[in-house]
């Protein structure tokens, strides 16, 4: 309708405006299939998640719509929330444990010398097994009888028998966080390492010229200049922790005890356990919105402060 | 409006999919299609081939893990893709028939002459509301397995397997005197299904229960469950079970047994089979799960066989049945893995095989089976309160605080179930 007014009274930039619009025709076309990618597999099903949990929506027989009831069950379940505040608790641990090691790894691989790439080939290879890969392989070695943590220290004289280190929260717990540190630090590491390699060389050596040293290059040089850097890393671990499953689930089964259930885990076990889908989707659109503000949060704490470039 | 996106959703992949499955059964119009979970995977196809040969009318089998079936299922029958009919682990007939997913055959099978003899275990988790949604299919009994070699090494009499708590105890003791790798007593400490199976029976047979009998109210407390529970822990705490029963969710449940180490466990019928066939060497006993002092009691496990709602092809399924139920197809079952589930005719069928048979059919004509909506969520949900209470109790320091958190949670369970 614009353009055809403007078409009326102005006949030399309409002509631009017909380009332009063909333009951006085209652009749609080049997108289409991205577009299309996200709508049939991330649009689509959010809304019919965020519609089933407006249901009483069991596995099988008929859904009937029951509003919000739904939301207020979850207000009422406290193991929901109990697995939540386990998932919250893994989350802090496991990030922590996650840059505690992959920091070091990273400042020790980033400048070439003897071997580098052989070392960032090996701490990067557990990143490429799957999940579920992992886990199975750490659920014989952590096993008691067959597995080989235990036999060995057995073995050796450090215990005196063979110690079940899944039978009890705290080595269980442990055992989880040393598996995905081994699976994970490798990936953090690698982002870590190109936001080192960002940092103009020039600024160092000019620091060093000052006489500052290696501790307060690295607070006032690397740290504020990873910024960006350790937003993306820290995101994806939080966001991949917030989300764990699988190593409970294959590991520990939730257990010792019921311990070790994540939120995730949860919403799995309302879902296919107890047939309960609606609720399950219900439990599903919580956890995205907390996933959702926490990402906000970080990404508003490792914003880039105003007047730095 | 969003409603009717999802329905026409809905409807069109319910179309494509069958559209595939026409175009896979186009072949025959008379060809019915049957799922059975992976415990089956050895009689099934047997006396589905036996079926098809003879029979004009075929049956196509799908063989499913036995975890997906149920979630597959579900979204099968959503999609409008369910095959026809079902061998359903027995449990779950009442929360399928409640679910409105079931045919009603209560006048065909009350038409079979041979009615009365079906295992009473099924047709009893078969019926709801008065109906009947489920008829036996395959039958698995809960006994208890001594290894014969062990017992003789121990000083024991290898033929005696012990007929109540003392005995399996002292049993046990002497086995695991022996020493080195070997052990007296196996269970998997953190499997709620194993211990339905193998652990109920004992209080069954000292005259207590976990459920009542319409299953609307958990039981747990009781002094037949506490005297079993302490026979395990002792068991435990004199370190005649391996450190990993502990942790065991059912993946070493026949495997431990089967190893050779371990003087006695309680296991089922299928365990016959799968020892004779897979681990010949093993000398074996079987007898029933004793109570305190004495008696015996079974967990009736197995198969149901149900029927889809509105499926098209009700009377090839009824046809495939009927042959399951005849002595050649009783025969075919009892070959390879399942007891017979028609009591008339049991002793005929299992005549030619291992007579050990005899004892886990024998248990299986008494075998009982919980009956409740909400099975999966009580008993065998890795996170259930039962399967939670087995492994505190067994290993834990609070057994009374675990019982009765059990016993609420389960109540609770019970309560919240739907009530159609």
């Amino acid at each position: 309708m614009t353009s055809v007014a403007v078409a009326t009274s102005a006949p030399a930039r309409a002509r631009k405006l017909v380009g332009a619009g063909r333009r951006q025709w085209v652009g749609l076309i080049y997108v289409a299939p991205a577009v299309a990618l996200v709508t049939v597999f991330f649009v689509i099903p959010l809304g019919m998640t965020a519609w089933m949990s407006l249901h009483n929506w069991p596995l099988m027989g008929e859904h009937a719509f029951i509003g919000l009831d739904n939301y207020f069950a979850i207000l009422r379940d406290t193991r929901f929330w109990n697995a939540l505040k386990f998932t919250a608790y893994y989350t802090v641990i496991v990030t922590i444990a996650i840059f505690a090691v992959a920091f070091p790894l990273a400042i020790f691989i980033e400048r070439p010398r003897p071997l580098t790439n052989l070392y960032r080939t090996a701490f990067f290879m557990p990143a490429v097994v799957g999940f579920a890969s992992a886990s199975l392989l750490w659920s014989w070695l952590l096993n008691v009888d067959s597995g080989l943590f235990s036999p060995a220290a057995f073995d050796l004289g450090l215990t005196g028998k063979k110690v079940n280190l899944l039978a009890t929260f705290q080595p269980a717990f442990w055992s989880i966080i040393a598996m995905v540190v081994w699976k994970v630090a490798g990936f953090t590491m690698i982002i870590l390492m190109t936001g080192l390699q960002s940092i103009p060389q020039d600024l160092q050596e000019a620091a060093v010229i000052d006489g500052a040293g290696p501790f307060a290059r690295f607070r006032a040089i690397t740290l504020p200049l990873m910024r960006r850097t350790l937003a993306l890393a820290l995101i994806l671990s939080v966001a991949g922790s917030i989300l764990a499953f699988d190593q409970f689930y294959i590991i520990l089964r939730g257990g010792p005890r019921n311990q070790t259930l994540t939120a995730v885990y949860w919403i799995f076990n309302q879902s296919f356990v107890s047939f309960k889908l609606g609720y399950g989707a219900a439990l599903s659109m919580v956890l995205l919105v907390i996933l959702v503000a926490l990402s906000l949060i970080q990404l508003w704490l490792l914003r880039k402060p105003e007047g730095l470039d | 409006m969003r409603r009717n996106t999802v329905k026409t959703m809905i409807a069109k992949l319910a179309l494509a999919a069958a559209v595939i499955g026409a175009g896979l059964q186009a072949a025959s119009a008379e060809t019915a299609n049957i799922w059975v979970r992976a415990d089956g995977s050895n009689f099934m196809p047997r006396i589905v081939d036996a079926f098809n040969k003879a029979h004009k009318d075929q049956i196509k089998l799908d063989i499913i893990p036995n975890a997906e079936i149920i979630p597959k299922y579900g979204a099968a029958a959503a999609g409008g893709t369910a095959p026809d009919a079902l061998s359903l682990d027995l449990i779950y007939t009442p929360s399928f028939a409640a679910a409105g997913q079931l045919e009603d055959i209560t006048d065909w099978a009350k038409s079979l002459p041979y009615f009365a003899s079906l295992s009473p275990a099924h047709v009893k988790t078969g019926t709801y509301k008065g109906r009947i949604y489920g008829l036996p299919f395959s039958a698995d009994s809960s006994v208890l397995i001594w290894n014969k070699k062990l017992f003789k090494q121990a000083g024991l009499d290898p033929e005696k397997g012990p007929t109540n708590w003392a005995e399996i105890e002292a049993d046990a003791e002497k086995v695991n005197a022996l020493g080195g790798d070997i052990k007296g007593f196996y269970f998997s400490g953190n499997c709620g299904g194993c211990n339905i199976f193998t652990f109920t029976p004992l209080i069954w047979a000292s005259g207590g229960d976990i459920l009542s009998e319409d299953g609307s109210k958990a039981t747990l407390d009781s002094p037949q469950l506490r005297g079993a529970v302490d026979l395990y822990r002792s068991m435990v705490k004199k370190g005649l079970v391996p450190e990993g029963a502990q942790t065991d969710t059912g993946s070493n449940f026949f495997a431990a047994f089967a190893g050779g180490k371990i003087g006695i466990s309680p296991s089922g019928a299928f365990a016959i089979g799968a020892l004779n066939t897979q681990y010949p060497d093993i000398d074996y006993g079987i007898t029933f799960l004793p109570g305190k002092d004495g008696g015996w009691s079974s967990f009736a496990g197995g198969d149901n066989f149900v029927v889809t709602k509105g499926t098209k092809k009700i009377e090839v399924v009824k046809e495939f049945l009927d042959f399951a139920y005849s002595l050649e197809g009783q025969t075919i079952l009892a070959k390879y893995g399942s007891l017979p589930v028609r009591g008339d005719i049991a002793k005929e069928a299992l005549k030619d095989l291992d007579p050990r048979y005899q004892v886990a059919a024998e248990a299986m004509a008494k075998g009982r089976t919980p009956y409740t909506v909400v099975f999966n969520d009580l008993i065998n949900s890795a996170n259930g309160p039962w399967t939670q209470m087995v492994n505190e109790v067994f290993f834990g320091d609070d057994v009374d605080g675990a019982i009765s958190n059990a016993q609420e949670t389960m109540q609770s369970i019970i309560d919240q179930a739907p009530q159609k």
